[in-house]
């Protein structure tokens, strides 16, 4: 059974099979244009068109055969010639004027006389790198893949392909499209046509297969061969990184929302702490899909390459198209929202006395392992409450302590500058107003907790704490090793290795003067140098006197 | 290349010749010319026919008159003018100075 379309030469009516219609319109289409600007050529097209009708006359018997089929169309352009035929018959200054004055959509005339449209029936948005591909003999797999690389690296490909739709013609009619494939438009290669586009998925696979081995002998062969082979290896790496990435994705993705719904563990994206919990849900999830669906397509395609499956329906892959656009917009969203929070510093400068000693000895309060015997103790490493709040969330360790020098015999101070930043100074001021930090002092000794804790909601905008301890001048100072992090503009490590070699104190002892703190102990000589590699054994005992004698030091400058 | 072409434009020229001689006769129809190219072995198609009968006509060679035909579109049925009975004339001189220059130089070379 076969569909029959009703056409009208010189006033008379035929029935005629789809295919066979298909095949008379081509030829038709290639006599025009092969006839096209010549004098005369409206008469010499009807002479052809009314002899075509006769012979379609001359084939039809009432009753018994009405309909023209492709058999009939063959025998007629048979009869008439092919535009291959005619064309030995015509003098030399007529052809070339054919050659030069036909109808050339965007005049661009490849080697092989390929046309440069878009393939409006491979298409994934455009039909361009099909478009491409036939042009240039290849699979537009490989233009795509390009394209897609492209993008991804700076996305100069998404301006270079909306460029290339806008120029490039539509391949709309089946003539269109065999110019584009460099097929000579003929019955042959039109049947051929019409049996790719009209026949099952198999034969369309076989047409691939055509043109991908057009494709190879237009790239020389053997060369091209090869190429395809290296490509395909090329492929399957590729392949096997995206899925990785793509596993990568959805791990980072899935942890980093168990942590956002109170669920801890160890994969943090630090950046995300600086929105609130429902804002970072969002942006995390912009993020993801910003990142994983150009991964997702780039991975889809190269398994429509590798195992030559059907493309995604353009529904879907608009669908993806849509929601990667949107995503991206988000993440850019969040990124500004986020900076905006970051616009104004506010500085809160507290001072607090402490008591006069001779001595001071400052060391360090982890206040994480305190909480070490709570109700709340640790599950993990990375469960860390304190009075049932989620620690990561209220501490902040960015904690700089600085020592400045005072006249003797004046009272000791700690100056805290507590700094935060927000959208306004306002809200800055408001978020330095809620750290809380604050040494302790127990007789001579100063304990500055590890971490500040924020109160209220927990954004992270740079809070800082900057503390500076003011001593009179020839104060005896002693750092314990775990405030050495904390310290600023003091040479902890210079102090430490004047201990000498082999001894490693947990503390260093130094002096307040004019310049500041200044380390107790001097370098060793050497002969106490070479003492010391003599007594390595007795480490122990030699760190002892030494730390003797550095007090001794210390009195004599006092 | 070379050789084509000179075969093409000796073909042409024959062509016209023939296609002139053959109308010459009598009212014939673009087919039945084709029927006895054929025959005579210089055309196989008939597309290649149309466009010279075309030249020939718009040259003034030719002239044709519509005939109705049993069950069929009207036939276009062609026939020579006088000035087309000039030109067929020289022709015919033209012709038989060819095949003695054409006869005398194969001689020659044999």
């Amino acid at each position: 059974m076969n569909r029959t379309i009703i056409i009208n030469i010189n006033s008379i009516v035929f029935h005629i099979e789809e295919d066979a219609y298909e095949a008379l319109r081509s030829y038709m289409i290639d006599i025009k244009r092969h006839f096209g600007n010549r004098e005369g050529s409206k008469e010499i097209l009807e002479d052809i068109e009314n002899r075509i009708a006769e012979m379609f006359n001359e084939r039809i018997e009432s009753g018994r055969k009405e309909v023209i089929n492709m058999l009939d169309v063959q025998e007629v352009i048979g009869r008439m010639g092919r535009v291959s035929d005619f064309e030995g018959e015509e003098d030399i200054e007529e052809k070339e004027h054919e050659y030069y004055s036909a109808e050339k959509p965007l005049g661009s005339t490849f080697e092989t006389g390929k046309k440069l449209m878009r393939d409006s029936e491979d298409k994934i948005l455009g039909g361009v790198c099909s478009g491409l591909g036939h042009y240039f003999g290849m699979e537009a797999r490989w233009i795509r893949l390009l394209v897609i690389l492209f993008v991804l690296i700076g996305g100069s490909g998404v301006l270079v392909y909306i460029v290339l739709w806008m120029v490039m013609p539509e391949a709309a009619t089946r003539a269109d499209r065999m110019s584009m494939r460099g097929e000579v438009p003929n019955l042959q290669n039109f049947k051929k046509s019409f049996d790719e586009e009209g026949g099952s998925f198999a034969d369309k696979l076989s047409g691939a297969g055509e043109h991908l081995s057009r494709g190879a002998k237009s790239a020389g062969g053997m060369l091209g061969g090869c190429l395809s082979l290296i490509g395909k290896l090329i492929a399957w790496c590729i392949l096997l990184v995206t899925g990785l990435s793509i596993v990568g994705f959805v791990i980072f993705y899935v942890f980093n929302m168990m942590n956002l719904f109170g669920l801890e563990n160890p994969i943090v994206f630090p950046p995300l702490e600086v929105l609130g919990r429902e804002d970072a849900v969002v942006a995390l999830t912009f993020g993801f899909l910003a990142l994983l669906i150009p991964f997702v397509a780039f991975f889809l395609l190269l398994v429509r390459i590798l195992f030559k499956t059907e493309k995604l329906n353009n529904y879907a892959s608009l669908t993806m198209f849509a929601v990667w656009i949107v995503s991206v917009v988000g993440v850019i969203y969040y990124c500004i929202y986020a900076n905006q929070d970051f616009r104004e510093k506010s500085t809160i400068n507290v001072q607090k006395d402490i008591a006069t000693e001779d001595i001071y000895v400052f060391t360090e309060n982890d206040i994480r392992t305190l909480d070490a015997n709570d109700k709340d103790a640790p599950k993990s490493k990375f469960y860390n409450r304190f009075e049932g709040q989620d620690l990561r969330n209220y501490m902040r360790s960015d904690i700089a302590i600085n020592f400045a020098s005072l006249d003797s015999l004046t009272q000791p101070y700690i100056q805290y500058s507590y700094s935060a930043k927000g959208k306004t100074y306002q809200l800055a001021a408001e978020r330095a107003g809620n750290i809380k930090y604050s040494a302790i002092q127990e007789g001579k000794k100063i304990l500055f907790p590890s971490h500040f804790i924020l109160e209220g909601s927990p954004l992270s905008r740079d809070q800082q704490v900057r503390v500076t301890v003011f001593l009179p001048k020839g104060a005896k100072v002693v750092l314990n090793n775990e405030i050495r992090s904390k310290t600023w503009s003091v040479n902890y490590g210079n102090c430490l290795n004047n201990y000498g070699e082999g001894v490693e104190p947990n503390y260093t002892e130094w002096i307040m003067t004019d310049k500041g703190l200044i380390c107790a102990v001097e370098a060793p000589s050497v002969k106490e140098k070479e003492e010391a590699e003599e007594k390595k054994g007795e480490g122990n005992i030699e760190s002892e006197v030494r730390v003797g004698e550095g007090i001794v030091v210390e009195t004599t400058i006092n | 290349m070379i050789a084509e072409n000179t075969q093409t434009q000796m073909r042409k020229g024959i062509l016209d010749y023939c296609i002139l001689s053959i109308i010459s006769r009598g009212e014939i129809y673009a087919s039945d010319i084709i029927s006895e190219l054929k025959e005579a072995q210089l055309l196989v198609v008939e597309g290649t026919l149309y466009p010279l009968l075309n030249r020939l006509k718009n040259n003034g060679l030719l002239s044709y008159n519509w005939q109705e035909s049993t069950g069929g579109p009207p036939r276009k049925y062609y026939q020579i003018t006088d000035m087309g009975r000039e030109v067929l004339a020289r022709l015919d001189v033209t012709w038989r100075e060819l095949v003695f220059a054409v006869e005398t130089s194969l001689k020659g070379k044999k």
